[in-house]
C-alpha cells in the first residue's frame, strides 16, 4: 500500500470510530436544551455571523511565510552539498522576510485590530 | 449485563456538579469543590448535578430554568440552602441554618448528599428530571425561502427561531461588521456570581456593557481567607487551575507560611505577571489589574490585604469593559473585592428604560405561577428582600 | 512483512501511550495541587460517565462538521504517529517526506479545532475557534523551522535518516531552544495550559462548552492522541528516537516518548497563559527570529564541522 492509501485507511478508521461514538449519545434535544449556554442569559440572534477577524493582517504575513515553506524543504536537503552557498541564499531570504516582520510589527499588525 | 458493569463504573466517576451560586455562597461552594469526590464543571452541558446554593432573587428563577434545562440527560437538581419557590420543579432540598460553628458539618452534608444522588442517578435509581421549560423554539420560523433568511433585505427573517445579525460599525477599527448582543450570565462560572450584564461584542472586543443585574452580595470580610480565593479566581483565569487549588486549600485550611512561601514562588515562576497587561483595568484609587494582582500575591507573603481608597463616583463596568477583549475583560471583573465590585455594578436607572425590549427573544414561559408573577429579565426592581444575608 | 509488524507496532504504541497520557492527565495536576493522587479507574469511570450521558445538539448547528472535526483530529493523530519509526526499518507509513506529512498534520489540526468550535453555533465556542487560529498558524510556523533545523544534519526529510543522524549526537545538543520552541507547539495542538486558547476557563471550555456526552468524550479522545503523537515526535527528532543500547527500539522510543509527555503536561500547569494578541506578539516577534537564529547556528555548524 502506498501512503496515500494509508492515510485514507488511518481517516476512515478515526471516522468510523468517532461516528459510532458520536451516535451513541444522540436522543432528541428539545427547544430549551438547544439554547446554546450564556450562564442563563439569552441572545439575540444566532452566533454565526460576519466575525470580526482581529488578526486578519496577520494571516497576510503568514502567507508569505507559508510559501517560504514550500522552499525550505529541498534546501534543507541539498544543504550539506551545496554548502556556503545554500547558506548564503537563505540566510538573504529570512533576511528580507525578517525585515516584513519588522515592518508588520511597526504598522501594529500583531495588535488585536 | 454489560449495562449494569457501564454503570457501576460510571458511579466511581466524581459526581460533575454545575453550580449557580446564590447570596453569601460563594466563598462556602468554592471551598467545597476542593473536595475530590466532586468536580465543578464549567457548562451545564458537562454536568449530571445542578447545585443551587443560596437565595436566589426572584428575576434569577427564569435563568436557573433555563440552566436547568441545557443539562443533559441523566440529571438531578440539589437546591442548598436555596429558596426558588416552585421554579425548578419539586427538586431535592438540603436545608441548614446558617450556624458559623456548624459550617463544616454543613458543608459534609452537602458532600455527602451530591455523592449520593450521583450514586443513584448513574444506577438508574433516580430518574432523569424532564425539562421545566415548554419544548417550542424561542421565536416561530419566518420568512422566504428554503432556511427563511429572506425577508426585508438580506437578513430578515428568523431561520430556525433566531434573527440573524445585522452589521455596525466597530469601537476600534470603525470596519461594519456584526455585533453579537446577549445577555450574559447571572450564573457564568467566570462571571461574579448573579451579575447578569447585556453586553455587544464584535469578533471577541466587548463594544458595549450594561450592567441590568448586579452581583449577588457575599459575605463580606476582608481577610487573607478571601483575599486567596479572589487570588485563585484569577490563577484560573490565567489557565493556572493547579496552582488556583492550592490557593483554594489554603484559603480553607489553617496555612502554615512555609506553604504559602510555596505557592507565592509558584505564581511568580509561572509568568503571571506578564500575561496582565500594564494599565489594563485601571480604576482610579484601585490601580491597574497588575497592582491588584501583586496585592493579592502580597497576601501570601504574609502582609495583609491592603483596603484602597472609596471609588471615583463615575467608575462603572459599563465605561470600564467596552474595548477590552474578553479574556481581558474577565480577569477585570474578577479583580476587584465583593464591595468595590457591587458599587461599580449597580444598575443604572437611567439606561433601565430600553432595557426590557430585548426580552421576547428568549424564553418566556410561565407554567410556574408560583413565584409573585415576576418580568424574568430586567433587574431593578429586585434586591429590598435581601439584606444582610449570612 | 515489516510493515505490518510496524502496523501492530503503531497500534500497541497508541494504546500504551494512550492509557499512560489519560493517567498521568489526571495524576500530574493533582499532584502540583498537593493533593493524593487520583486511582487510574477516574479517568475510565470519566469516560463511562460520558458515553451514557445524553449528546445535546444546540441550535441549527452544522451536524455534519461537528463530529468531523474530532474524527479529524484522531485521524491527524495517528497519521502523525504512523510516519514515526519505531526501528531501523520498522515504520507504519514509510515516508521519504515524514516532516512534510508531520507538518501538514498540524497545519489541519488548526482546521479541525476551528471546525469543532464553529459548529455549535455557540458564541463561547466561536469565540474559542477563532481565537485559536490566531494563535496556531505562527507556532505551526516555528515548529516547521525547528523541524527544519533537524532535518539539514540528516539532508533529508525523512524520520528514520533525521534519527539516523542523531547517532553521533541527539539534535537537542544541536538546537537546545528548538526543543523548548517544539514543546509549545505541542501545547498548542494538543489544547493544554498556556497555549489552550480553545477551550481556556475565561470562555467556560471555549469550543468544548456547548457539547456534551459522548461528543465531548471523542473530543478528549482525539486531544490525548495527538498529545502522544507530538510527544512521539519531539522524541523522535530532538531525542535520538529509537536509538539507545540494549533495550529494543520501541521500547527506547516508548520511554523518550513517556519523557515528553510527562514534560507536556507539567508545562501545561504550572505556566500562565497570555492574552492572545500578545501572544501571537510574542510569536511573531520573538520566537519566530528565535527560531531563524537556531536554523542559523545549525547550518553554520554543519559547515564548520560536519
Amino acid at each position: 500500500m502506498d501512503l496515500v492509501t494509508k492515510i485514507i485507511v488511518i481517516c476512515a478508521v478515526s471516522a468510523l470510530a468517532i461516528f459510532a461514538l458520536w451516535r451513541t449519545g444522540a436522543k432528541d434535544a428539545t427547544a430549551p436544551q438547544q439554547l446554546p449556554y450564556l450562564g442563563g442569559g439569552t441572545p439575540d440572534t444566532h452566533a454565526w455571523q460576519r466575525y470580526h477577524v482581529r488578526y486578519y493582517s496577520m494571516t497576510l504575513l503568514f502567507i508569505a511565510f507559508e510559501m517560504e515553506m514550500m522552499f525550505m524543504y529541498p534546501w534543507a536537503v541539498v544543504f550539506v552539498e551545496e554548502g556556503g552557498k545554500a547558506m548564503m541564499e537563505m540566510g538573504m531570504f529570512l533576511a528580507i522576510l525578517s525585515i516584513g516582520i519588522v515592518y508588520a510589527w511597526r504598522e501594529g499588525v500583531f495588535r488585536w485590530q | 449485563m454489560a449495562v449494569s458493569a457501564l454503570k457501576r463504573w460510571a458511579g466511581k466517576a466524581p459526581a460533575s456538579v454545575f453550580v449557580a451560586i446564590g447570596e453569601g455562597m460563594r466563598e462556602r461552594v468554592e471551598r467545597l469543590f476542593a473536595d475530590p469526590r466532586i468536580e465543578r464543571a464549567a457548562t451545564p452541558r458537562h454536568a449530571a448535578i445542578f447545585l443551587i446554593a443560596g437565595p436566589m432573587r426572584l428575576e434569577d428563577r427564569e435563568d436557573l430554568r433555563r440552566l436547568h434545562d441545557q443539562m443533559p440527560h441523566p440529571r438531578a437538581t440539589l437546591l442548598w440552602a436555596a429558596e426558588v419557590g416552585e421554579a425548578l420543579g419539586d427538586a431535592e432540598k438540603l436545608n441548614f441554618t446558617l450556624q458559623p460553628a456548624d459550617t463544616s458539618r454543613a458543608d459534609e452534608a452537602a458532600l455527602d448528599r451530591l455523592t449520593r444522588i450521583w450514586a443513584e442517578l448513574s444506577d438508574g435509581e433516580r430518574p432523569s428530571e424532564p425539562d421545566l421549560l415548554h419544548d417550542e423554539p424561542p421565536n416561530p420560523w419566518q420568512g422566504i425561502g428554503p432556511h427563511g433568511q429572506g425577508g426585508k433585505g438580506m437578513m430578515g427573517g428568523t431561520p430556525y427561531g433566531r434573527p440573524m445579525a445585522m452589521t455596525a460599525d466597530d469601537l476600534r477599527d470603525g470596519l461594519a461588521l456584526d455585533p453579537y448582543t446577549a445577555r450574559f450570565g447571572p450564573f457564568l462560572p467566570m462571571f461574579p456570581p448573579g451579575l447578569l450584564l447585556e453586553m455587544t461584542l464584535q469578533g471577541d472586543v466587548i463594544q458595549s456593557a450594561k450592567v441590568l443585574r448586579p452581583p449577588l452580595p457575599q459575605a463580606a470580610r476582608d481577610d487573607a481567607s478571601a483575599a486567596l480565593l479572589r487570588l485563585a479566581r484569577l490563577l484560573d483565569l490565567l489557565g493556572l487551575p493547579v496552582l488556583g487549588h492550592r490557593a483554594r486549600l489554603a484559603a480553607a485550611g489553617d496555612r502554615p507560611s512555609s506553604t504559602l512561601e510555596t505557592l507565592g514562588r509558584a505564581i511568580r515562576w509561572s509568568g503571571s505577571t506578564l500575561a496582565i497587561r500594564p494599565g489594563l483595568g485601571a480604576v482610579e484609587g484601585q490601580g491597574d489589574l497588575r497592582t491588584r494582582f501583586d496585592d493579592l500575591l502580597a497576601v501570601t507573603g504574609g502582609s495583609s490585604a491592603e483596603t484602597r481608597p472609596e471609588l471615583p463616583e463615575s467608575a462603572h463596568l459599563s465605561s470600564l469593559l467596552p474595548g477590552l477583549e474578553w479574556s481581558e475583560a474577565m480577569l477585570v471583573l474578577n479583580s476587584f473585592d465583593d464591595e468595590t465590585l457591587s458599587a461599580l455594578a449597580v444598575v443604572k436607572e437611567d439606561e433601565d428604560k430600553d432595557g426590557h425590549d430585548h426580552e421576547g427573544s428568549g424564553y418566556m414561559h410561565h407554567e410556574h405561577h408560583g413565584h409573585g408573577g415576576h418580568q424574568g429579565d430586567g433587574g431593578h426592581d429586585h434586591h429590598a428582600g435581601h439584606g444582610g444575608g449570612a | 512483512m515489516t510493515t505490518f509488524l510496524a502496523a501492530l507496532l503503531l497500534i500497541l504504541f497508541l494504546s500504551v501511550g494512550f492509557a499512560g497520557a489519560a493517567v498521568a492527565d489526571r495524576a500530574i495536576p493533582a499532584f502540583l495541587a498537593g493533593q493524593t493522587a487520583p486511582s487510574w479507574r477516574l479517568s475510565l469511570a470519566d469516560a463511562v460517565r460520558l458515553l451514557q450521558t445524553q449528546r445535546i445538539r444546540t441550535e441549527a448547528p452544522d451536524a455534519l462538521l461537528w463530529w468531523l472535526a474530532p474524527a479529524l483530529y484522531l485521524a491527524l493523530a495517528i497519521v502523525g504517529l504512523a510516519v514515526i519509526p519505531f526501528g531501523q526499518d520498522l515504520v507504519a507509513i514509510p515516508s521519504e517526506v515524514g516532516i512534510v506529512v508531520w507538518g501538514s498534520c498540524e497545519a489541519l489540526t488548526i482546521v479541525a479545532v476551528f471546525m469543532f468550535g464553529w459548529s455549535a453555533n455557540a458564541p463561547l465556542a466561536l469565540i474559542g475557534a477563532y481565537r485559536y487560529v490566531a494563535i496556531g498558524l505562527p507556532a505551526m510556523l516555528l515548529s516547521m523551522f525547528v523541524l527544519i533545523g533537524a532535518a539539514l544534519p540528516a539532508e533529508s526529510l525523512g524520520f528514520i535518516e533525521i534519527v539516523e543522524a542523531q547517532r553521533t549526537v541527539w539534535n537537542v545538543v544541536r538546537q537546545p531552544a528548538g526543543l523548548i520552541l517544539f514543546l509549545m507547539l505541542g501545547l498548542a495542538i494538543s489544547l493544554r495550559g498556556p497555549f489552550d486558547y480553545a477551550s481556556p476557563e475565561d470562555l467556560a471550555g471555549g469550543v468544548t462548552a456547548d457539547v456534551s456526552g459522548p461528543g465531548l468524550l471523542a473530543w478528549k479522545i482525539a486531544r490525548l492522541t495527538m498529545l502522544v503523537s507530538v510527544s512521539a515526535v519531539t522524541a523522535t527528532a530532538f531525542l535520538g528516537g529509537y536509538l539507545g543500547p540494549i533495550l529494543p527500539g520501541f521500547v527506547w522510543l516508548l520511554l523518550k516518548t513517556a519523557v515528553v509527555l510527562l514534560v507536556l503536561i507539567w508545562a501545561g500547569s504550572v505556566f500562565a497563559r497570555m492574552p492572545p494578541a500578545r501572544m501571537m506578539s510574542v510569536i511573531w516577534t520573538m520566537l519566530l527570529p528565535l527560531s531563524f537564529l537556531m536554523l542559523l547556528v545549525v547550518g553554520v555548524e554543519l559547515l564548520l564541522w560536519g
